[in-house]
């Protein structure tokens, strides 16, 4: 199949994306030790992981090179997308929803289709600053709008902090819910400091801004990410650290042996 | 999804002159772009009335509030005004669907929301409502979660808006844009329908017709307010019953009751008898337990919902209970 | 930005090796990749449970602008089919789809379109227009087939002592009966698939967890031979099961890239994951305990009556627990089978476990209650060594160590014993315990080390054709070969995901960690013993392995290592063992109840990382709240679609749902297990966790609850104002 051949391509040490130098740096690869490694990766050709670290193609700076328009397209409609600060114009089929505009056209694939009905918040972007979901949004509506996927979250070469402590507090396991609970965490924040209300706050009429959000109203206004893999705690943890700066502590530990020679002689 | 045209309108004269008899208005598409999805709507135009300026909220001469139509659910719910004076409906609407949806669904929208029973949305088994005449799936099917009031022959489904629950507690009016370009005010317990022999019609809203307000009475619930929400997980779910009970005390007398109930009735369920009731009477457990059986007396259950009833008292008792109880 | 750089081996709480590309959304699951010219497939699902389709009309569809291709059974290429009566599904079991104008079940895939955009496919499958010939023999009823009942000819059913004898010698019976219904898996990622077929050779960027089996499915159902099929899938977005086998959609899209000469993505929707990615059967499971005053067991006998499909046979083992968690003389475990007109079930999360431990732990907590003995010591008493089933000792058991630990950590002490007398206002709450088993299998695994030696520092890079579903396989991988190379963990690069790469189990049973650890290990040390012997050094002298790149005047070396269980693993029995603590408050107007917080006591051999250990043990926990509270898929009686149909319907938790949980690993290395002394950890967690939490709302309000989920109208019916009915 000639389409694999891309995934194949010898990586270029010197020319690598502000995203690709960003993986490296946090793996902590530099020097000849990052040159090295590219240089291994490309003869692991036949890798389709190691690829996806590395191959230039998937990152966002390819969104020029997509095509405006593709074949049968029915009612078409131009939208000039503008997404993490890009802009794209595209001609889309009328009944093209924001995630698949996403997904199919920019190749932004990071924004994730859980099941297309607005049941599970895999889609998540943010909009305007509000997170939204891009699997009920029709791409036609979206002109003048301000789109930010995850793959916009990074600035300067530097994850966003709740990038951070989502990969410190281990909060998440697949990963295919992720960019849409950090999406929905970064929106969060803001709202908090915004002082909107949820269900669980105690007092509707006494609220402020600069909320500082208990485990509870963090839980219920997170709840329209599903995570199947189950990392809700962890969830919490990392939302908890960025929000309020203080160090989440493990709630794992090993049993000490006296614990188990207590147990065992109980 | 099938093929339409979008037609975007700037002002509510293009949103009106573009209608056409199979025509929709997109609000935030919450419901009716999933409902595209699933085959269940079918419009050949959607008219984007986003851009319209129904975005305000403003005082209205009952000295109420005026909520735009196109404002979305959590612009509304956290409003300032909003939620000191309405906390019933700020509470409601933040029980709904999540913090995504919220931002996404419009006042307007959230009042034509359609029922979650899954007849309607599986397009191979018959109902009524979706294809009038094909007949109603779960009458003799599966309906644990439908209808205990107000439901025919014909459909036995619910409405399962928390907001709608809430305006029909306090007593809001719909403002609509006519076709003609005149406006026409629907009290809200006149704009959703039983079923009847005519299940297709949600609501009383005649072809082309644009909600373009909800007017809410002057505040009397501010103090004593609680949206009780029964469903089966913490969030993220459709209510199985919920109740939102406003009350207005003085001198340990009830002045006025607000009460309304969801998941039990093709509307919005007004629980006028309780409302009635409980005016002058003493905000009692007593009173409370006798205000929900006068209600629940006339419950018709089916087999599989006959323990909506039981819960049903127990959320009317509770709801009232919490709205009293409330520190002010 | 955090330099996280990690520099330890196994047993470290290092973040995940692949972490950033998840956070990142850089990570590329199957319809990920950009393949160019691709389009796009629909599968179309039949709407009657049993019968023939009688005609076809593909005209409107065919019309529609972009649309390639409609498959249906008329047009489908030939493949090979399933034979004999019902034979047993695996997961290398061959998917034959289109191949007949029969119906059976509701959802069945009965045709695809294929079409340049993903909107036009959706459209044009809802315009096939399909007549059916319904037969009203379909059995869509559990209830009122009871009586197609079969005993299931795979040697499940099983005794020892004599059960009525022990019912006889018991002070105390416990007789009831235990309900799971059908559940879903529901990873978050819909099954999908990009396939090409390019000269006879198929190319499948597939959602799998194992992917030497999905090689096997494509070549056995295309009669093509293995070598000419790869699978890629280096990303899986959660698979719980659902992803052990290969489904009908990826033939389907193969076969559709033939036919069109393009590759093409088919991605399952959500209301397809219901019918066509497998699902765990409703269970009725009867339990039949007897014991003496002291709480010494004296019977214990477990009957499962399940459903299979008409087409093929699978029977989840719930009475496995029963045979070999208690020590109890006489035991009898069987299964009958109902065959329905429904999709084959298939394994999901802790098969047998999940389920079976819930019916076990409820009826031991129903007669520590009669007992009235504490439900934890009552346990303790019928502790034992020795897996009667089996008739071998276990490994290691430290069952009792976990239940004691656990209760010392929860504070099991303040529990009241007697129910509904811990009360918060409208809150009845209680405490809830149940002890957990899994079986820890262990399986042959091929793996691959290259070297590379650059100045003075080894680049070591592990292939193998293992998954990672969620389960960390990257990250311990890579802490594997940390440890056994001896090299920081970040110098170690992990190809998985593809069937170029040597052959491993995959992820699926709990046997991934061990299986794939080992495997790496084995090619590691094989490396170095090649290394050494080379150049004449001693195995047992320290030496860098750069150092002995260079003695061997080498700058890349590559070295291929296998693991596979040893003489001394057949001779015990292996399981990982733990306990639940679960508090739960009731509310008892509404029936809603909060789970408050958890405590899990996890026995699992070596932890290879607590970090992504705790993510399996939470994430099991978490899908076992999902059981108790809401998971259900229900069937509509007088159509046999499920009735639940998307996410709406079928509850699975929510954040909102979960609390706070504390995780006590146990430090244990089994080296009888495998030479890393590991055990396995992703279904432990979720085994018992729905008895624990139904023991809790026991506890807390006086109704025992049988069937699951336990929802707010089950409780209202049950009543919560008052009384105890045990």
């Amino acid at each position: 199949m000639k389409d694999i051949d891309k995934w194949n391509e010898a990586v270029d040490p010197d020319n690598l994306s502000d995203d690709e130098n960003m993986i490296l740096d946090a793996m902590g690869l530099n020097g000849s030790s990052r040159r090295k490694f590219l240089k291994q990766v490309s003869a692991a050709s036949l890798s389709i992981y190691a690829s996806s670290f590395f191959t230039s193609e998937l990152f966002a700076n390819t969104m020029k090179d997509l095509p405006e328009k593709t074949t049968a397209l029915l009612n078409e409609i131009k939208v000039n997308i503008k997404v993490n600060d890009m802009v794209k114009p595209l001609t889309l089929d009328s009944r093209t929803s924001l995630l698949d505009a996403l997904r199919e056209r920019l190749g932004l694939t990071g924004t994730k289709k859980g099941c297309d009905h607005g049941q599970c918040g895999a889609c998540t972007v943010i909009i305007d600053g509000k997170r939204n979901l891009s699997c009920l949004t029709l791409a036609a509506t979206c002109e003048g709008k301000e789109i930010t996927t995850v793959e916009g979250l990074a600035k300067n070469g530097e994850m966003h902090p709740m990038q951070q402590a989502f990969l410190k507090h281990d909060g998440f396991q697949c990963g295919y819910c992720t960019p849409g609970q950090i999406c929905s965490s970064v929106a969060l924040l803001e709202e908090a400091k915004n002082g909107e209300v949820s269900y669980v706050t105690e007092d509707l009429k006494k609220v402020q801004s600069g909320l500082s959000l208990s485990e509870e109203e963090i839980r219920e206004r997170m709840s329209g990410n599903i995570c199947r893999c189950g990392a809700y705690n962890n969830i919490v943890q990392a939302f908890k650290e960025v929000h309020t700066g203080n160090d989440e502590m493990p709630t794992w530990e090993f049993a000490t042996q006296e614990q188990m020679d207590k147990a065992k002689n109980a | 999804m099938r093929p339409f045209t979008y037609t975007r309108a700037n002002n509510k004269e293009q949103a009106l002159q573009a209608f056409t008899a199979t025509s929709h208005y997109l609000g935030g598409g919450t419901n009716l772009v999933d409902l595209m999805k699933e085959d269940v709507e079918r419009p050949d135009q959607l008219i984007d009335v986003n851009n319209l300026d129904y975005k305000k909220i403003t005082s209205n001469d009952k000295g109420g509030l005026t909520l735009g139509a196109m404002l979305s659910n959590s612009e509304t719910a956290n409003n300032k005004e909003v939620r000191t004076n309405y906390p019933l409906l700020s509470m409601a609407m933040l029980s709904a669907a999540t913090a995504q949806i919220r931002n996404m669904a419009s006042n307007g929208g959230n009042l034509l929301q359609r029922t979650r029973c899954p007849y309607f949305f599986e397009v191979s088994m018959p109902c009524n409502k979706r294809d009038p005449g094909s007949g109603c799936g779960a009458l003799n099917g599966m309906n644990a979660l439908h209808a205990i009031f107000g439901y025919s022959d014909s459909c036995i489904a619910t409405n399962p808006s928390d907001m709608c629950v809430a305006l029909a507690a306090i007593g809001a009016t719909v403002e609509v844009q006519q076709a003609d370009g005149t406006s026409r005010m629907i009290e809200f317990t006149d704009f959703h329908r039983l079923p009847g022999d005519r299940p297709e019609k949600d609501t009383t809203l005649s072809q082309g017709e644009l909600i373009t307000a909800i007017h809410l009475p002057k505040a009397e619930f501010s103090d004593h307010y609680y949206y009780l929400k029964i469903r089966e997980r913490s969030s993220y779910a459709f209510a199985l019953i919920s109740v939102a009970a406003g009350l207005q005390v003085e001198s340990g007398v009830i002045n006025k009751a607000g009460l309304a109930m969801g998941g039990v009735a093709h509307v919005p369920w007004k629980l006028t008898k309780a409302e009635e009731f409980l005016a002058g009477k003493k905000p009692t457990t007593e009173n409370f337990e006798a205000a929900a059986e006068l209600e629940m007396k006339d419950a018709k259950p089916f087999e599989a919902n006959k323990w909506k009833v039981d819960m049903g008292k127990n959320a009317i008792v509770r709801a009232l209970t919490q709205a009293f109880e409330r520190e002010v | 930005m955090t330099k996280s750089i990690n520099t330890s081996g196994v047993g470290s709480a290092i973040n995940r090796v692949e972490g950033h590309l998840k956070v990142m959304g850089k990570a590329k699951y199957a319809s990920e990749f950009p393949i160019e010219n691709k389009v796009y497939g629909q599968g179309i699902n039949s709407t009657i449970a049993k019968g023939e389709i009688v005609s076809i009309d593909t005209s409107e569809a065919e019309k529609l602008e972009g649309v390639l291709k409609v498959i249906t059974y008329k047009n489908a290429e030939k493949l090979k089919t399933l034979e004999g009566v019902r034979p047993e599904i695996a997961t290398d079991t061959i998917a034959p789809v289109l191949q007949s104008n029969k119906v059976h079940y509701f959802g069945q895939y009965v045709g695809l379109v294929v079409a340049e955009t993903f909107e036009q496919a959706q459209y044009a499958a809802s315009l096939v227009k399909f007549e059916y010939k319904k037969d009203p023999s379909a059995v869509i009823d559990f209830e009122k087939s009871r009586s197609k009942a079969y005993t299931p000819d795979n040697d499940s059913n099983y005794s020892r002592g004599n059960m009525d004898q022990g019912l006889a010698e018991a002070d105390m019976v416990v007789e009831q009966t235990y309900n799971t219904p059908i559940e879903h898996h529901h990873p978050m990622e819909l099954h999908a698939v990009i396939a090409s077929w390019d000269n006879g050779k198929v190319t499948a960027y597939a959602s799998q967890q194992i992917i030497e089996d999905a090689k096997i499915a494509i070549s056995g159902t295309f009669q093509i031979p293995k070598k000419d099929v790869r699978v890629i899938s280096p990303f899986v977005g959660g698979g719980f099961g659902s992803k052990l086998n290969l489904d009908r959609h990826v033939i389907m899209a193969v076969m559709a890239s033939k036919m069109v000469d393009r590759p093409v993505q088919v991605t399952v929707t959500r209301t397809q994951m219901f019918t066509n990615t497998n699902m765990r059967q409703q269970n009725e499971q009867k339990m039949r305990v007897g014991a003496k005053k002291d709480g010494i067991l004296t019977a214990l006998s477990h009957e499962t009556l399940s459903h299979t499909s008409t087409t093929q046979e699978f029977q989840e083992p719930c009475g496995m627990v029963s045979k070999m968690l208690y020590n109890v003389a006489n035991n009898e475990v069987t299964y009958k089978l109902i065959p329905m007109n429904m999709q084959t079930p298939f394994a999901m999360r802790a098969p047998g476990e999940a389920t079976g431990s819930f019916a076990l732990e409820s009826a031991m907590d129903e007669m520590a209650w009669k007992l009235k003995m504490d439900p934890i010591e009552f346990r303790i008493k019928n502790d034992t060594q020795t897996d009667l089933h089996e008739e071998r000792p276990f490994s290691s058991r430290l069952l009792v160590e976990c239940l004691r630990i656990g209760a010392e950590k929860f504070g099991w002490k303040d529990r009241k014993p007697e129910p509904r007398t811990n009360k918060k206002g409208n809150w009845l709450i209680g405490y809830g315990v149940s002890a957990a088993s899994r079986n820890s299998p262990y399986q042959k695994t091929h793996s691959k080390v290259i070297l590379e030696l650059d100045e003075d520092k080894v680049f070591a890079t592990i292939q193998m054709d293992a998954t990672d579903i969620g389960t960390g396989s990257y990250t311990i991988i890579a802490q594997t070969a940390s440890e056994y190379l001896k090299i920081p963990v970040e110098q170690v690069n992990v190809e998985l995901g593809d069937s170029d790469f040597p052959i491993t189990p995959g992820s699926g049973g709990s046997w991934g960690a061990a299986s794939f650890c080992n495997g790496a290990r084995a090619a590691c040390e094989n490396a170095i013993k090649t290394l050494k012997n080379n150049r004449n050094i001693a195995q047992d002298e320290e030496v860098a392995v750069s150092e002995l790149l260079k003695k061997n005047q080498l700058t890349k070396f590559e070295a291929e290592g296998m693991a596979e269980p040893s003489a001394e693993f057949e001779k015990y029995s292996v399981f990982s063992f733990g306990a639940n603590f679960s508090e739960v408050w009731v509310d008892k107007d509404t029936g809603m109840y909060r789970i408050k917080r958890m405590v899990n006591v996890a026995s699992a051999g070596k932890i290879l990382n607590p970090k992504t250990a705790y993510g399996q043990i939470i994430g099991g926990l978490t899908m076992g709240v999902g059981m108790v509270l809401a998971e259900q898929t229900r069937v509509e009686p007088n159509f046999g679609n499920f009735i639940t149909r998307s996410f709406a319907d079928y509850h699975v938790p929510v954040n909102l749902d979960l609390a706070n949980i504390d995780v006590i690993f146990l430090p244990e290395e089994d080296k009888i297990a495998n030479k890393m002394g590991i055990k396995g950890i992703g279904e432990l967690g979720i085994t018992s966790v729905a008895a624990s939490v139904s023991n809790a709302i026991f506890n807390a309000t006086g109704k025992r609850m049988r069937d699951l989920p336990i929802t707010p109208e089950k409780l209202i019916e049950a009543g919560l104002e008052e009384g105890v009915t045990a």
